[in-house]
């Protein structure tokens, strides 16, 4: 919900009561001002009977006197002082509806006589009232929802203006361009905190990733060193011809691992510089073209395998990406078409205009999609050791250039299916 | 003693060359600051015949680039005091003939393309195999000393590099291109024991592992063998167990 919408229903909760008990006083202030005029007009009355009987009483006659709205019949009770004046109910002349009646009671001594004299009032105005007062609370709230809807979208269009507009910055911040970032002074103060906050949290993270960005190459870089001095050294020792086979085991099994570790090293600087885009794409290649390069040259082993490789470029894949990029992305793809296949098995290449797939036959169990991209995730079937970066920088490579990746498994079947995102 | 036999044996394979017309002594300069990797080149490259000076930072460099005539500089990169492509651009400035690798420890197309047109002939990514370093050397110095007689020769077995073409006792062998260049490389790394992934390296390139282990190599190297054999050329190729190979008349 929005902030807006939630203070709107807040106040409006609020407002319920609020003009519930307004109309609640203002019904009471009426009713008693009702109750007021009724009370006079009912004394009014009394005195021009109590004159009137008089006058007729003079005669000596009994006076009984019985309409729905006036009593008057002579009792035998004690008299009172003051009318006593009271809210009953009784039937409107059509004896349907229950109304209410502001009643007049006093017993009166008229030439000694005592004599109830009994007036009644209808308030079926105040009905009137009650229903005004609710229709009058019920504009007033009306009223104000309808111009805190206004106001709020007034707000909502200016007063919260900045804040869209830093936001938006946010949303499309990208790590690389942090630089270009930065979110300008408004005239609210709150506004003002956030975004001088978030200039500081950009310059720092901008800062952070270039340290970082310098420092993976670096590290990368600074270990190819050593690596090389080891690897030199373990080519000097295997040139002695005194050495045991056992020594000589030692000392290739230490070669391996250097050449792995190099390999690895390669890999991550790699993908760290995919993922720092220092790879321009100004160049469109033609991925049949890497495709049919990379099928030469493991030609030798897909020989051996004795693979059956379908190819059907029916359509030329043009991509705008940078030419060792197109190189990794399909040597890693066909490359494990072949590795992860057996003797005999079959290779199937489609490129249409927007779809190049790789489908390989393989006794691998199907890869498990959640773990198909993540770093260091090598089949444990594989059969020899591999930096298990391979499809990391597959995956590396779609993303940042406009690629998707898509794999299934069916009936032992693995299909890779890269399309081009559609713009 | 070991050393001795070492320089016999250099001395040796120098007489061969020597004879045979397409060596003469070659002088190779190598800049790098790490120790380490300077003397195994050092050491390698001697072994093979040449003969070498080395110069363990920038000023060095320049210096013994200014002052004397190499057939190959050997230059890293990232040097303390300053930068290998300055050198391999004033090696280019006062018209050296010498030959000129670069060995860095960055594998980026932008430096390779840039040491490439500043006028070096090679780029080596460190870490890199000796005899790969070996193989790139003896390329260089024959395409800049022998125009028009690129002509490789081991005893009985002759190199036609130019056409890619292979003779023992002037009958023609023929060999796939393959086998035309693991040949070439067993003879420029002649006596050394080469690793199988060295071998692949260089035949095959490094993305080969991204498909196979080392094992298909054997095929082709027991076909050039065999070839070579029925051509009445010695049988050269020895296989050292649990390593790989070695080229070898002794």
């Amino acid at each position: 919900m929005k902030l807006l919408a939630k203070t709107t229903v807040y106040f409006l909760i609020v407002m319920i009561p609020l003009l519930a008990a307004g109309g609640i006083f203002l019904f009471q202030q009426f009713s008693k001002e009702i109750d007021y005029k009724t009370d006079e007009e009912l004394i009014y009355e009394e005195i021009k009977w109590i004159q009137y009987l008089k006058t007729e009483l003079e005669n000596g006659t009994t006076f009984i006197l019985k309409t729905p709205d006036l009593l008057i019949y002579p009792v035998h009770e004690p008299v009172n002082q003051f009318p006593v004046i009271s809210d009953t109910y009784g039937f409107s002349e059509d004896q349907d509806t229950r109304i209410s009646y502001r009643e007049l009671s006093h017993t009166v001594a008229i030439n000694n006589i005592p004599y109830q004299i009994t007036i009644r009032k209808s308030q079926q105005q105040k009905a009137v009232l009650v229903t005004n007062v609710i229709r009058l609370m019920l504009f007033v709230f009306a009223g104000l929802f309808i111009a805190t809807l206004i106001f709020n979208w007034l707000i909502s269009k200016n007063l919260w203006k900045p804040f869209k507009t830093s936001l938006e910055k946010i949303r499309r911040a990208e790590l690389h361009k942090m630089e270009a970032i930065h979110f300008d002074k408004t005239n609210i103060t709150e506004f003002n905190e956030l975004n001088t906050s978030l200039n500081y949290m950009t310059e720092k993270m901008y800062n952070d990733y270039l340290n970082m960005k310098e420092f993976t190459e670096n590290a990368a870089h600074e270990m190819q060193t050593p690596l090389a001095v080891a690897q030199s050294k373990m080519e000097l020792i295997l040139q002695d011809s005194n050495l045991t086979a056992e020594q000589v085991e030692s000392v290739m099994q230490a070669e391996t691992a250097i050449h792995r570790l190099s390999k690895l090293n390669q890999s991550l600087l790699l993908l760290a510089k995919i993922e720092n885009n220092q790879y321009d794409t100004t160049e469109t290649i033609n991925l049949p073209g890497v495709i049919k390069k990379y099928l030469q040259l493991f030609h030798e082993v897909i020989r051996d395998k004795e693979l059956i490789v379908e190819t059907n470029f029916t359509r030329d894949f043009h991509l705008q990406i940078h030419p060792l990029l197109a190189d990794s992305l399909v040597s890693n793809l066909i490359g494990n078409a072949v590795k992860y296949n057996f003797k005999g098995g079959k290779i199937i290449i489609n490129t249409t205009e927007n779809k190049f797939r790789v489908s390989n036959t393989s006794q691998l169990p199907p890869i498990n999609p959640l773990l198909l991209y993540k770093r260091f995730n090598r089949s444990k079937q594989s059969v020899d050791a591999s930096t298990g970066l391979g499809l990391a920088i597959v995956k590396k490579i779609a993303d940042t250039n406009g690629l998707q990746i898509n794999y299934h498994s069916e009936n032992g079947l693995h299909s890779f299916e890269l399309g081009k995102n559609r713009i | 003693m070991v050393g001795l036999f070492c320089e016999v044996r250099a001395g040796f394979l120098k007489l061969i060359l020597t004879v045979s017309g397409i060596f003469t002594t070659m002088k190779i300069l190598i800049i790098e600051d790490e120790e380490g990797l300077r003397q195994s080149m050092q050491k390698y490259l001697e072994q093979q015949g040449y003969v070498c000076e080395t110069a363990d930072d920038f000023l060095m460099g320049m210096q013994k680039v200014f002052n004397y005539q190499y057939d190959c500089v050997v230059v890293d990169i990232g040097l303390p005091r300053g930068s290998g492509l300055d050198i391999v651009k004033k090696l280019k400035e006062i018209e050296s003939k010498s030959g000129i690798i670069i060995i860095s420890a960055k594998n980026s197309l932008e430096d390779k393309l840039k040491g490439l047109e500043f006028g070096s002939d090679d780029y080596l990514t460190k870490p890199f195999h000796l005899s790969e370093l070996n193989a790139r050397i003896n390329a260089i110095i024959r395409r800049r000393h022998f125009d028009g007689n690129k002509i490789i020769r081991f005893n009985e077995i002759k190199l036609d590099a130019e056409a890619q073409r292979v003779s023992v006792n002037k009958k023609p062998v023929d060999l796939t291109e393959k086998e035309y260049q693991l040949l070439e490389y067993f003879i420029a790394n002649q006596r050394r024991v080469l690793t199988k992934s060295a071998i692949a390296a260089h035949i095959w390139g490094d993305e080969y592992e991204l498909v196979s282990n080392y094992d298909f190599i054997y095929t082709h190297i027991k076909n050039l063998r065999k070839k070579l054999v029925d051509a009445g050329s010695g049988d050269y190729i020895k296989t050292v167990h649990g390593t790989g190979y070695r080229f070898t008349d002794i």
